[in-house]
């Protein structure tokens, strides 16, 4: 169902009203909630490593290290990094959790990430040839996309880039720019050189590599290879688990693409438009939520990026409402029947055909 | 392979670092050990943004040292909230103890003051109105703070005092001191303006000296009496110290004050063997130091520590932005409901931007002073130091923003 402009400059005065209502009343419950965050993810992340080297009294100590590692990496990238990288809480104005100076634990380098994340992907979200998270340049997902041979394999493609997540979305922006290979794309405006884009993806990546598999290990002595071993782990199972929750995210079943065309001078109404329809939810319980980084709600954090995610739950059943009143479609699901649909989406468009999803 | 010599690059920077420390050791050359503290610094550097992903490990211990005291900002030094007391109807003194990290302070200092207001760090400069005594003594200061009806600071200060428990202070700062002896030995008198709440520097010189050696008059204006902070010490002093001369001007009554006709009418008083301090607004500050420049005083002679005052919108819907990036400072013409960005590019400069719409926050930038108005909450900024998105910030007084 098309929109008139009528409707979406409506559809957009409920939506700020609703955004409006949650940032008017921001304060301690707020401030409380993330800080608390920071205190389980620094005590999480310490204990972690303690507990990995106290693997020689008994190897359980060793595993529960390596969860508890890993969580302090997912809720370090998740629920404080990238709702911090979006400016969520840069009213509070702490030096700690400002957007500006913020760096997270994981191979991306901040600045790139609010670069190709924060600008590219929420402001031309799903637009065909401007959000080049839709895919990112190797998986076809819609046949908006010519076919290629390398589709064939994309779903080993995909637990590939599951596996090595962080590194994909660290070297992401340089992909984009062709800094390595292929020939620049006309149409790209860079803002930072390509001297600037190596030295950070550079920088970044030996500090983390440094730390998780040289640090950490030598001063664990005797043990070192056990803590390698558990970084290593620790890192792949947050992989694992951001990508799997983008995927879930973007990738389901009924989630629609752009033309460029469609999105020329687009008003704000169609913006938020755009937004509910590139996007899925999902279901689970509170501490689930918590460890997607409230992205089980990617619809509202994408009308509301700069919105602290802790309120997208309360906000949810008041976009869905607007979001049935004006026709558009809801994309909400359980956790496993969503990824199931990003599973088979992956495997339809292996092959040549299958329907465009542009609206 | 990168990662191989980038590795044995740092090894070998460090072995280098090692011998090159040793030798200047021995060398004992201070302006190498300058050197040295530098590499220290961006060794440091290195190895916390390694560990930590922060400039300094302070910030990544910080959420879990001082859990249980949120209101301490990491920049700066917890201070306990002692006492508080109304000094005028408007004027708040708050005594604080700082902890043992804070440095002290010299008579006439002020600090950068923040508190946690609704989840949020606010701050503002004040001036430390207690004496070196109290700190000696006590290690306590006080600081005096008038509260304005719309600034955002003190205006939270006075509705949370009474549930306060901690401040944050900065180190304190500023050359508004008295001269060392060394100055005023040449039997120079002193000459002060305090004007309203500008008394809080100049009562903390004058409860701290120890020893007078020279005349010193204060010309403390106020609009009535009612407003006048700390007028029964000052006058306890004037009846105590014979060096001392309190002028109470009540300006509602007689106007503002003439001081280089005033100070004509002294007895005895030389303009030029006078030292001068001025603390109020900077109109009058400007005023008295241009009198008494045209009378023929050093300008080295004259001191003046200006406040900001709640800042009022600048007449006229275009205002003044200056615009600083890396020590180069560029003005701004900025039209009321226009995008600072759009006018700061309109002027040619190119701040780092994103969508345009409010949404990615690549153009955040630091607000040093004046107020905005938030185009799409329409909601008008405080006047201090803060970040703000450059895209949908539209200018509401005259500004000065960071780039």
């Amino acid at each position: 169902m098309k929109l008139t402009e009528q409707q979406l400059s409506e559809l957009a005065a409920e939506l700020d009203q609703v955004k409006a209502g949650v940032m008017s009343q921001l304060g301690d419950k707020e401030a409380r909630y993330i800080r608390r965050m920071l205190l389980t993810q620094r005590l999480s992340a310490i204990s972690g490593r303690v507990l990995m080297v106290l693997g020689f009294i008994t190897p359980w100590l060793w595993v529960l290290g390596v969860a508890l590692l890993a969580l302090a990496k997912i809720l370090d990238n998740m629920e404080i990094g990238h709702n911090v990288l979006h400016g969520q809480y840069d009213w509070m104005n702490d030096p700690v959790l400002h957007s500006q100076r913020f760096e997270w634990d994981i191979a991306c380098d901040a600045g790139s990430w609010k670069r190709t994340h924060n600008f590219e992907h929420h402001t031309y979200t799903n637009i065909i040839g401007k959000d080049r998270d839709f895919g990112y340049g190797l998986l076809r997902l819609s046949n908006d996309f010519r076919w290629r041979l390398r589709n064939l394999w994309q779903f080993v493609t995909y637990l590939v880039l599951s596996t090595l997540f962080q590194w994909g979305v660290s070297y992401h922006e340089l992909a984009g720019e062709r800094v390595f290979f292929g020939k620049k794309k006309p149409d790209r405006v860079n803002s930072v050189s390509h001297t600037d884009l190596k030295k950070a993806f550079f920088g970044k990546g030996a500090r983390q590599l440094f730390k998780d598999y040289v640090f950490f290990p030598l001063i664990a002595g005797p043990m070192w290879l056990w803590v390698l071993t558990g970084n290593l782990l620790a890192n792949i199972i947050r992989n694992l688990w951001t990508s799997t929750v983008i995927f879930c995210g973007h990738f389901t079943a009924d989630v629609h693409t752009f033309t460029q065309q469609q999105c020329e001078g687009e008003s704000r109404g169609h913006w938020y438009y755009r937004q509910i329809l590139g996007s899925s939810n999902f279901t689970g319980p509170r501490w689930f939520h918590i460890l997607t980084g409230h992205l089980s709600c990617q619809i509202e954090h994408h009308l509301f990026p700069d919105m602290p995610a802790l309120h997208y739950l309360t906000v949810a059943p008041q976009v869905q409402a607007i979001a049935k009143k004006y026709g558009i479609a809801y994309n909400s699901g359980s956790f496993l029947r969503q990824y199931a649909t990003v599973v088979a989406r992956i495997i339809r468009y292996s092959f040549p055909g299958g329907r465009a999803t542009t609206v | 392979m990168f990662l191989m010599s980038d590795l044995k690059n740092r090894k070998v920077v460090f072995y280098l670092f090692l011998v090159y420390n040793c030798a200047l050791k021995l060398s004992g050359r201070t302006s190498v050990n300058k050197t040295i503290s530098l590499w220290g610094q961006s060794l440091y550097r290195q190895f916390s943004l390694m560990l930590a992903n922060q400039p300094k490990l302070g910030y990544y211990l910080h959420p879990l040292l001082n859990w249980n005291k949120p209101a301490l900002h990491p920049d700066y030094h917890s201070a306990r909230v002692v006492d508080f007391c109304w000094e005028t109807e408007q004027m708040l003194s708050v005594w604080l103890e700082p902890a043992s990290s804070w440095a002290g302070f010299t008579p006439g200092q002020h600090l950068l003051v923040t508190m946690l207001h609704k989840g949020r760090y606010i701050s503002r400069s004040f001036s430390i109105s207690s004496s070196s005594a109290l700190f000696a003594q006590q290690k306590q200061i006080r600081i005096s703070c008038r509260i304005q009806p719309q600034g955002e600071f003190t205006k939270a200060l006075a509705a949370d005092i009474s549930k306060l428990t901690h401040l944050s202070i900065s180190d304190a700062m500023g050359d508004f001191v008295l001269a060392t002896t060394a100055d005023t030995a040449l039997e120079k008198s002193i000459v002060m303006v305090a004007a309203g709440s500008g008394i809080t520097p100049l009562w903390s010189m004058l409860s701290s000296l120890r020893c007078w050696t020279s005349p010193v008059v204060l010309f403390y204006c106020v609009k009535n009496t009612a407003q006048a902070a700390f007028l029964t010490e000052l006058k306890l002093l004037a009846a105590k110290q014979p060096l001392f001369e309190l002028q109470l001007i009540e300006t509602a009554a007689a106007g503002r004050l003439n001081l280089v006709q005033h100070l004509k009418a002294k007895a005895g008083f030389s303009l030029t063997k006078s030292l001068y301090y001025f603390c109020g607004p900077a109109a009058m500050s400007r005023q008295y130091k241009d009198d008494l420049i045209q009378q023929g005083v050093s300008s080295t002679a004259i001191h003046a520590e200006l406040f900001g005052l709640a800042v009022t919108a600048a007449e006229g819907p275009v205002k003044q932005a200056l615009f600083m990036q890396q020590g180069k400072v560029t003005t701004v013409e900025a039209a009321a409901g226009v995008p600072l960005l759009q006018a700061a590019e309109h002027q040619g400069l190119t701040p780092r931007f994103g969508c345009r719409i409010g949404v990615c926050y690549q153009c955040v930038c630091q607000k040093k002073s004046g107020q905005v108005l938030n185009l799409r909450t329409g909601q008008i900024s405080g006047d201090g130091p803060e970040q703000i998105q450059l895209c949908i910030s539209a200018a509401h007084s005259n500004l000065q923003i960071e780039l």
